[in-house]
Protein backbone atom coordinates (compact mmCIF):
# COMPACT_ATOMS: atom_id res chain seq x y z
CA UNK A 1 0.00 0.00 0.00
CA UNK A 2 1.55 2.61 -1.35
CA UNK A 3 0.25 5.68 1.97
CA UNK A 4 1.54 3.08 4.27
CA UNK A 5 4.32 5.26 5.52
CA UNK A 6 2.09 8.31 5.67
CA UNK A 7 -0.43 5.83 7.27
CA UNK A 8 2.10 5.64 9.74
CA UNK A 9 2.55 8.94 10.16
CA UNK A 10 -0.92 9.77 10.87
CA UNK A 11 -1.06 7.28 13.61
CA UNK A 12 1.29 8.98 15.31
CA UNK A 13 0.02 12.28 15.20
CA UNK A 14 -3.61 10.71 16.40
CA UNK A 15 -1.78 8.61 19.31
CA UNK A 16 -0.56 11.15 20.59
CA UNK A 17 -3.11 13.77 20.70
CA UNK A 18 -4.83 12.79 24.07
CA UNK A 19 -1.71 14.23 25.55
CA UNK A 20 -2.56 17.61 24.40
CA UNK A 21 -5.87 16.93 25.52
CA UNK A 22 -6.18 15.25 28.62
CA UNK A 23 -3.09 15.75 29.45
CA UNK A 24 -3.18 19.60 28.77
CA UNK A 25 0.83 19.27 27.18
CA UNK A 26 -0.15 22.29 25.57
CA UNK A 27 2.38 22.42 22.38
CA UNK A 28 -0.45 22.88 19.57
CA UNK A 29 -1.81 25.56 21.44
CA UNK A 30 1.61 27.53 21.26
CA UNK A 31 2.04 27.45 17.30
CA UNK A 32 4.98 30.38 17.47
CA UNK A 33 6.86 28.49 20.01
CA UNK A 34 6.25 25.15 18.04
CA UNK A 35 7.20 26.63 14.97
CA UNK A 36 9.99 27.87 16.30
CA UNK A 37 11.28 23.94 17.79
CA UNK A 38 10.68 22.34 15.02
CA UNK A 39 11.84 24.37 11.75
CA UNK A 40 15.51 24.22 12.47
CA UNK A 41 15.53 20.43 13.11
CA UNK A 42 13.25 20.34 9.86
CA UNK A 43 15.89 21.89 7.54
CA UNK A 44 18.51 20.39 8.90
CA UNK A 45 17.27 16.95 9.00
CA UNK A 46 15.54 17.30 5.48
CA UNK A 47 19.41 18.26 4.16
CA UNK A 48 20.84 15.07 6.30
CA UNK A 49 18.15 12.82 4.36
CA UNK A 50 18.67 14.58 0.83
CA UNK A 51 22.66 14.09 1.45
CA UNK A 52 21.74 10.59 2.49
CA UNK A 53 19.45 9.70 -0.32
CA UNK A 54 22.33 11.30 -2.60
CA UNK A 55 24.96 9.16 -1.69
CA UNK A 56 22.70 6.06 -1.61
CA UNK A 57 22.94 5.40 2.38
CA UNK A 58 19.05 4.49 2.37
CA UNK A 59 16.18 4.97 -0.40
CA UNK A 60 12.40 4.13 0.31
CA UNK A 61 10.54 0.90 -1.60
CA UNK A 62 7.82 2.05 -3.86
CA UNK A 63 5.23 -0.22 -3.02
CA UNK A 64 5.35 1.38 0.50
CA UNK A 65 5.56 5.25 -0.84
CA UNK A 66 3.22 7.81 -2.46
CA UNK A 67 6.67 8.49 -4.59
CA UNK A 68 5.57 12.02 -4.45
CA UNK A 69 9.33 13.94 -4.28
CA UNK A 70 10.14 16.98 -2.98
CA UNK A 71 13.37 18.96 -3.57
CA UNK A 72 16.44 17.07 -3.33
CA UNK A 73 14.35 13.64 -4.42
CA UNK A 74 13.42 13.68 -0.65
CA UNK A 75 9.63 11.59 -0.45
CA UNK A 76 7.22 13.90 0.83
CA UNK A 77 7.11 11.06 3.41
CA UNK A 78 10.11 12.24 5.14
CA UNK A 79 9.46 15.57 5.87
CA UNK A 80 6.17 14.57 7.59
CA UNK A 81 8.83 12.08 9.52
CA UNK A 82 10.55 15.33 10.68
CA UNK A 83 7.84 17.37 11.45
CA UNK A 84 5.30 14.62 13.08
CA UNK A 85 7.87 12.58 15.44
CA UNK A 86 9.12 15.80 17.03
CA UNK A 87 5.68 17.59 17.49
CA UNK A 88 5.35 13.94 19.10
CA UNK A 89 8.47 14.17 21.62
CA UNK A 90 7.15 17.87 22.18
CA UNK A 91 4.19 16.30 23.15
CA UNK A 92 5.33 13.69 25.28
CA UNK A 93 8.31 16.05 26.73
CA UNK A 94 5.62 18.78 28.00
CA UNK A 95 2.88 15.80 29.17
CA UNK A 96 5.87 14.30 31.54
CA UNK A 97 6.40 17.33 32.34
CA UNK A 98 2.69 18.04 33.70
CA UNK A 99 2.29 15.18 35.37
CA UNK A 100 5.58 15.56 37.62
CA UNK A 101 4.56 18.67 38.69
CA UNK A 102 1.21 17.07 39.59
CA UNK A 103 2.80 14.27 41.68
CA UNK A 104 5.34 17.08 43.14
CA UNK A 105 2.98 19.23 44.35
CA UNK A 106 1.99 18.48 48.37
CA UNK A 107 -0.62 16.34 48.47
CA UNK A 108 -4.22 18.12 49.22
CA UNK A 109 -4.37 19.05 53.18
CA UNK A 110 -5.71 16.27 55.06
CA UNK A 111 -8.67 15.33 53.72
CA UNK A 112 -8.32 11.15 52.75
CA UNK A 113 -12.44 11.67 51.63
CA UNK A 114 -13.38 12.56 48.10
CA UNK A 115 -10.67 14.92 48.11
CA UNK A 116 -11.16 15.60 44.86
CA UNK A 117 -14.86 17.25 45.85
CA UNK A 118 -13.56 19.09 48.45
CA UNK A 119 -10.43 21.22 45.84
CA UNK A 120 -13.16 22.01 43.56
CA UNK A 121 -15.48 23.22 46.53
CA UNK A 122 -13.18 25.05 47.88
CA UNK A 123 -12.06 27.17 44.99
CA UNK A 124 -15.01 26.64 41.83
CA UNK A 125 -13.53 26.59 38.66
CA UNK A 126 -9.56 26.32 39.90
CA UNK A 127 -8.47 23.70 37.23
CA UNK A 128 -10.18 26.00 34.31
CA UNK A 129 -7.53 28.57 34.76
CA UNK A 130 -5.71 27.79 37.64
CA UNK A 131 -3.53 25.56 35.61
CA UNK A 132 -2.98 27.72 32.61
CA UNK A 133 0.06 29.45 34.45
CA UNK A 134 2.10 31.55 32.22
CA UNK A 135 2.87 30.30 28.73
CA UNK A 136 6.50 29.05 28.43
CA UNK B 1 33.65 3.83 9.30
CA UNK B 2 30.28 3.46 7.42
CA UNK B 3 29.19 6.69 6.51
CA UNK B 4 26.00 6.57 8.47
CA UNK B 5 27.23 5.38 11.40
CA UNK B 6 30.05 8.35 11.64
CA UNK B 7 26.60 11.23 10.51
CA UNK B 8 24.81 9.66 13.75
CA UNK B 9 27.71 9.76 15.96
CA UNK B 10 28.46 13.27 14.25
CA UNK B 11 25.15 14.41 15.19
CA UNK B 12 24.61 13.16 19.14
CA UNK B 13 28.04 15.05 19.67
CA UNK B 14 26.61 18.23 17.81
CA UNK B 15 23.53 18.34 19.92
CA UNK B 16 25.06 17.51 23.10
CA UNK B 17 27.52 20.19 22.23
CA UNK B 18 24.72 22.52 21.34
CA UNK B 19 23.15 22.06 24.99
CA UNK B 20 26.41 21.92 27.16
CA UNK B 21 28.21 24.61 25.32
CA UNK B 22 25.44 27.33 23.79
CA UNK B 23 22.09 26.83 24.63
CA UNK B 24 22.42 25.72 28.21
CA UNK B 25 18.61 24.91 28.96
CA UNK B 26 20.13 22.43 31.50
CA UNK B 27 17.47 19.53 30.32
CA UNK B 28 20.12 16.99 31.04
CA UNK B 29 19.76 17.84 34.60
CA UNK B 30 15.79 17.16 34.48
CA UNK B 31 14.00 13.91 34.91
CA UNK B 32 11.26 15.60 32.25
CA UNK B 33 13.84 14.86 29.82
CA UNK B 34 15.03 11.57 30.73
CA UNK B 35 11.48 10.49 30.94
CA UNK B 36 10.94 11.68 28.22
CA UNK B 37 13.50 9.66 25.96
CA UNK B 38 12.43 6.64 27.40
CA UNK B 39 9.19 6.76 26.01
CA UNK B 40 10.41 8.53 22.75
CA UNK B 41 12.43 5.53 22.92
CA UNK B 42 9.99 2.58 22.98
CA UNK B 43 8.04 4.27 20.53
CA UNK B 44 10.66 4.55 18.57
CA UNK B 45 11.39 0.67 18.68
CA UNK B 46 7.43 0.59 17.44
CA UNK B 47 7.42 2.94 14.86
CA UNK B 48 11.52 2.68 13.66
CA UNK B 49 10.51 -1.65 13.49
CA UNK B 50 7.97 -1.03 11.34
CA UNK B 51 9.66 1.26 9.07
CA UNK B 52 12.84 -0.99 8.48
CA UNK B 53 11.84 -4.43 9.34
CA UNK B 54 13.37 -6.32 6.85
CA UNK B 55 10.51 -8.37 4.97
CA UNK B 56 8.70 -5.77 3.40
CA UNK B 57 11.13 -2.52 4.25
CA UNK B 58 9.89 0.59 4.02
CA UNK B 59 12.79 2.17 4.23
CA UNK B 60 15.58 0.21 2.97
CA UNK B 61 19.34 0.64 4.19
CA UNK B 62 22.23 0.00 1.52
CA UNK B 63 24.81 -2.51 3.80
CA UNK B 64 27.72 -1.10 3.24
CA UNK B 65 26.66 2.55 4.75
CA UNK B 66 26.14 1.14 8.17
CA UNK B 67 27.48 -0.34 10.75
CA UNK B 68 25.30 -4.33 10.25
CA UNK B 69 23.99 -4.29 13.61
CA UNK B 70 20.20 -4.34 13.41
CA UNK B 71 18.80 -4.28 17.05
CA UNK B 72 16.21 -4.80 18.42
CA UNK B 73 13.66 -6.24 15.31
CA UNK B 74 15.53 -4.92 12.46
CA UNK B 75 16.21 -1.43 13.30
CA UNK B 76 19.44 -0.37 11.92
CA UNK B 77 21.41 0.88 15.81
CA UNK B 78 22.53 4.04 14.15
CA UNK B 79 18.93 5.13 13.75
CA UNK B 80 18.66 5.65 17.96
CA UNK B 81 21.55 8.29 17.17
CA UNK B 82 19.79 9.95 14.44
CA UNK B 83 16.31 9.55 16.61
CA UNK B 84 18.16 10.90 19.61
CA UNK B 85 19.66 13.78 17.81
CA UNK B 86 16.06 15.02 16.26
CA UNK B 87 14.06 14.71 19.59
CA UNK B 88 17.07 16.57 21.47
CA UNK B 89 17.69 19.33 19.28
CA UNK B 90 13.60 19.83 19.17
CA UNK B 91 13.07 19.82 22.76
CA UNK B 92 16.27 22.43 22.92
CA UNK B 93 15.23 24.18 20.22
CA UNK B 94 11.89 24.12 22.36
CA UNK B 95 13.07 25.43 25.41
CA UNK B 96 15.08 28.18 23.86
CA UNK B 97 11.79 29.54 22.15
CA UNK B 98 10.10 29.68 25.41
CA UNK B 99 12.99 31.27 26.95
CA UNK B 100 12.69 33.70 24.77
CA UNK B 101 8.41 34.01 25.31
CA UNK B 102 8.79 35.02 28.88
CA UNK B 103 11.82 37.40 28.74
Amino acid sequence: MTAEYLLLMGACVVITLPLEFLLCARVYRRPRRLLLAVLPLLVIFYVWDAVAIARGHWDYSPAHTTGWLLPASVPVEEAVFFVVIPLCGLLTFEAVGRMLARSARPRSRKSPSLPKFREQARVPGANRGGRGAPDA
Amino acid sequence: MPEYTLATLVAVVVVVAVELLWARTGIFGTAQYWVTMAIVFLFQVLVDGWLTKLNEPIVRYAPAQFAGIRFPFDIPIEDFGFGFALVTGTIIAWQLAGRKETA
